[in-house]
């Protein structure tokens, strides 16, 4: 649980015999050491700087307190509205060069198994790259996606229903089973879920962060955060050690849009950030897809919106894979038992008892018994819950997905 | 010359009778009163100057001194007016020393002689009928209290001039009281009775009429099948309940009516609870003698202190005025933690000590805990549809209640809003007085099971005590497993569920706990679910 103010622990290591390469690293590591200390938000003055001198040179320029001067001579006459912010950056800077040693922690990072890439190298996603505010650079553990297969992004909201978990489960594990990597946010809700679903199908998922990649969060996460370190894959564009702040979390989707192929949203609010990200995804190009809902639902209400509006009706997995991954799940028990019955009676909305009882008592009481006991009721719905068919939610009972 | 007077105090909880000797010397005047008086005690000396002199008795230049005995108990409260007053009369022999034989004292006295009511009455006139005495001399307003108590001739006076004439014998109205039954000493009019004879005259018809009624009844709810099944199961094991539902759902309905499905007070716990009542001066005299289970309701606001009992002499807090009864927290993530808290021990030794500088006080405090509680801080969750708080909200909404009093929670249930066609059903629905017979019987079965083992209820148990009592079949076993597995049930959890198994069992009238009744029990613990 978290209480507000300490977001899970930094993670000291996820090495597991990071390769290096030393002369190869040599200029990467100044480009961290530039990235990390420009601050947020100034990828356009990262790719300036990168265009003006090899990134050992500029190092040493900041060093010497001469990289103002040099910037401004390089630049005199062009148009440049930002001048002024961009000197007291790059006077900032300056003052950072003095302190420490860039060359010495990146080697750190790459040994704690934190990967650093820049545009242009080989490993940086190609597809992020396309898209028009693409971040100049990337942290990862694990490993990105495979460029050569399709990647779809599963999105949606954080305290979502039941039928919203169930269905994030049964699209994540189909998209995995039929080899098509699952990105997110690994946010609390749909995002985790679908991930969680992806990773034990045996796919292969990516969470982009609006935090450091060695910061879990949300902490409950957790082992679904291990889990994407060993088997799949987390980054972020802020550099790590960076707290989650709600600033950082709005441009982290344009990355989750930029990733992908397509961005299937299953359960959003009117006004929700999920709808954010589908705005990016728009904008980029991507393809959308929604999950249709009860109109009555206001958590169905923003993927209805979309379907109106002319993204994809995601009915089932089979429409986003294109082939058939299994069969729908049937009813388990069909039969007309007492445990069967009740089982009919079951939602993905939760329902108290009393309306369970109430339901059965309507559907199936006889003059001789109009009312099941609820004991009765109790000791069924209980033998459910331990066969996983359905889960007791405080007071309450939902059918499982 | 020497007298000595047989009172009484009040030291927390217990009472004890206290011998007021006056010495009335010739010296210097002085009027002194010794043996830890609190300082309304010492007070005493001027009121009854007042009032001796206002009914007549004026007193000549001596050194009078008043020593409380035993002297090592701190005395408080106003009841050593009336002895002082009457010894001092003895002393300086107004009055024959056989007439305060056997007899014991106790009142407040304003200055124009009257008698007023005191606190403690009960207690110390039971005390007084265990160490022999025959008659005591009571305010008027309290003397129906000691008319409780058999074999004792409890008298009321109003004022100081009645109280001589009653020790003198030239008043023999019969304005009150006796109870002198064939019964031993020191027992009480059984709570069934009302004592007639017993009050003070002057009293309302309607009052006298007052059966034993249950004006809340469960016959009151309709539906909600499942919480009151469970209020029934807690009253039946006497398990703590946690009622968790939305505002208005009718959580506080339903805790009203709980004392009601309890059995009713034997005569001892009546006189028990009448004690502390009498103690912190509640005691009315409508009621008679306590033979409703107290209902307790405590606002949110509440301090620790009063929730547990304080002062410089601590008096009974409301753990202890709900004794043998329900302690009902409304609201309860509003109550302060440190205020909740403080709950713990008392809920696991049933009883409440309090430390101070005159010495330690325990107060009893066997009650059963009953909670209530929104879901959530909107109170739809988990109807995601509906409730509009962020997970965040919703868990810190939970924690505000600390782990250990959840866990006290044997019992959890959700109660929901009353359901439109409950409301129309001409189903019959369950008086409390039906209830409350099988809540009986189940008792009586624990009462018959734990006999000799120090145990009273199902709640009691320990953890060895379940193993011993809550014993499974290899097909209740196995079914447990299951349950344990899937439902991810911790170890104290499981101990939770065997429990209230047991007293499920109980109701069923069953020695064996079979899967049903486990399966019951399961799902009263939902509040892991929540968390």
């Amino acid at each position: 649980m978290t209480d507000g103010k300490t977001y899970g622990k930094t993670y000291g290591s996820f090495a597991k015999g990071a390769g290096r390469g030393k002369d190869k690293d040599k200029d990467k590591a100044y480009l961290h050491w530039l990235y990390s200390n420009l601050g947020m938000g100034s990828h356009r003055l990262f790719s300036l700087l990168r265009s003006l001198a090899p990134p050992a040179q500029l190092y040493a320029l900041a060093r010497q307190r001469k990289l103002v001067p040099y910037f401004e001579q390089r630049y005199r006459g062009q148009k440049m509205p930002y001048l002024d912010k961009y000197r007291s950056k790059i006077h900032c800077l300056e003052q950072k060069a003095g302190e420490g040693d860039a060359a010495g922690e990146y080697e750190k990072m790459l040994a704690r198994g934190i990967h650093f890439t820049v545009t242009g190298d080989t490993d940086y996603p190609e597809k992020l790259a396309q898209i028009p505010d693409a971040p100049g650079a990337l942290y990862y553990v694990g490993r990105l996606p495979d460029a050569d297969k399709k990647t779809i992004a599963v999105i949606g909201a954080r305290n979502c229903t039941e039928y919203g978990k169930a269905v994030a489960k049964e699209f994540a594990a189909a998209l995995a089973q039929a080899d098509i990597q699952v990105i997110s946010g690994m946010a609390r809700g749909i995002d985790g879920i679908a991930q969680q679903a992806a990773i034990r199908a045996g796919g292969y998922s990516l969470a982009v962060f609006g935090c450091g990649v060695d910061i879990c969060y949300p902490p409950e996460n957790r082992s679904l955060y291990e889990e994407l370190i060993a088997s799949g894959g987390v980054c972020s564009e802020y550099p790590p050690g960076i707290e989650p702040r709600s600033v950082l979390f709005p441009p982290r989707n344009r990355i989750i849009s930029g990733l992908c192929d397509g961005v299937l949203v299953i359960e959003a609010k009117e006004r929700s950030g999920t709808l954010i990200t589908v705005d990016m995804a728009l904008e980029q190009g991507r393809e959308v897809y929604a999950v249709p809902g009860r109109i009555t639902d206001p958590l169905s209400r923003g993927c209805n919106e979309l379907i109106r509006q002319g993204a994809g009706l995601a009915a089932s997995p089979q429409e986003l894979t294109g082939m058939a991954v299994g069969e729908r799940r049937k009813n388990a028990s069909e039969s007309d038992d007492m445990r069967g019955r009740i089982l009919k009676l079951l939602d993905y909305q939760p329902q108290p008892v009393e309306e369970i009882k109430q339901k059965y008592d309507a559907a199936y009481g006889t003059p001789e018994s109009p009312s099941v006991s609820i004991s009765l009721l109790y000791y069924e719905l209980v033998g459910l819950c331990a066969d996983g068919e359905a889960a007791q939610i405080g007071g309450s009972y939902v059918k499982k997905g | 010359m020497l007298s000595t007077i047989t009172s009484g105090t009040i030291y927390g909880i217990k009472s004890c009778l206290i011998q007021v000797e006056v010495d009335v010397s010739q010296g210097l005047p002085c009027f002194q009163i010794v043996g830890l008086p609190g300082s309304e005690v010492r007070e005493a000396r001027e009121r009854v100057k007042v009032a001796l002199r206002n009914v007549g008795v004026s007193l000549p230049s001596v050194c009078i001194n008043v020593n409380l005995s035993p002297a090592d108990i701190p005395k408080s409260g106003t009841m050593f007016d009336l002895p002082v007053a009457v010894g001092i009369m003895t002393a300086l022999s107004k009055l024959p020393q056989e007439a305060t034989r056997d007899t014991l004292l106790l009142g407040e006295l304003g200055l124009s002689g009257e008698v007023k009511s005191v606190r403690g009455v009960l207690p110390i006139v039971r005390e007084a009928a265990l160490g022999g005495i025959r008659r005591c001399i009571l305010p008027m307003d309290n003397a129906w209290e000691g008319g409780l108590v058999t074999g004792v001739e409890s008298i009321g006076v109003s004022d100081l001039k009645e109280t001589i004439q009653r020790l003198t014998g030239t008043n023999n109205k019969t304005s009150v009281i006796i109870c002198r039954d064939s019964a031993p000493a020191g027992t009480v009019a059984g709570p069934g009775r009302t004592p007639e004879d017993g009050k003070p005259s002057g009293q309302t018809a309607a009052e006298k009429e007052r059966p034993d009624r249950t004006p809340e009844d469960f016959a009151d709810i309709c539906g909600q099948e499942s919480a009151k099944r469970a209020a029934e199961v807690a009253a039946a094991g006497f398990h703590n309940l946690l009622l968790v539902g939305a505002p208005g759902s009718g959580k506080t309905m339903l805790a009203r009516r709980i004392p009601g499905i309890l059995p009713p007070l034997s005569a001892e716990e009546s006189l028990e609870v009448s004690s502390i009542y009498s103690i912190s001066g509640l005691l009315q005299s409508a009621e008679c003698l306590k033979t409703q289970r107290p209902f307790l309701n405590p606002h949110h606001t509440i301090t620790g202190k009063a929730l547990v009992g304080g002062g410089r002499i601590p008096m009974p807090g409301v753990i202890s005025l709900a004794h043998r009864g329900v302690l009902f927290l409304d609201e309860l993530p509003e109550f302060k933690k440190e205020t909740l808290d403080i709950l713990r021990q008392p809920l696991e030794d049933r009883q409440v000590q309090i430390a101070r500088s005159t010495g330690t006080y325990v107060y009893p405090a066997d009650f059963m805990l009953v909670g209530a509680m929104n879901p959530c801080p909107c109170g739809y969750y988990p109807d995601m549809n509906r409730c509009r708080c962020t997970p965040y909200e919703i868990r810190r909404y939970l924690r505000r209640v600390s782990g250990p009093i959840l866990d006290r929670m044997d019992i959890c249930v959700e109660v929901q809003p009353v359901l439109f066609a409950d409301i129309v059903a001409e189903r019959s629905v369950e008086s409390s007085a039906v209830i409350r017979e099988r809540v009986m019987r189940a008792r009586q079965i624990q009462a018959d099971r734990f006999a000799g083992t120090g145990i009273c209820f199902n709640a009691d148990m320990n953890a060895a005590d379940v193993e011993r009592f809550c014993s499974l079949g290899a097909a209740e076993r196995k079914f447990m497993a299951k349950i344990y597995a899937a439902m991810q049930l911790s170890a104290r959890g499981c101990h939770r569920v065997l429990k209230v198994a047991r007293t499920i069992a109980d109701l069923a009238g069953t020695e064996r706990i079979g899967e049903e009744h486990l399966a019951e029990a399961v799902c009263y613990r939902n509040m892991e679910v929540f968390k």
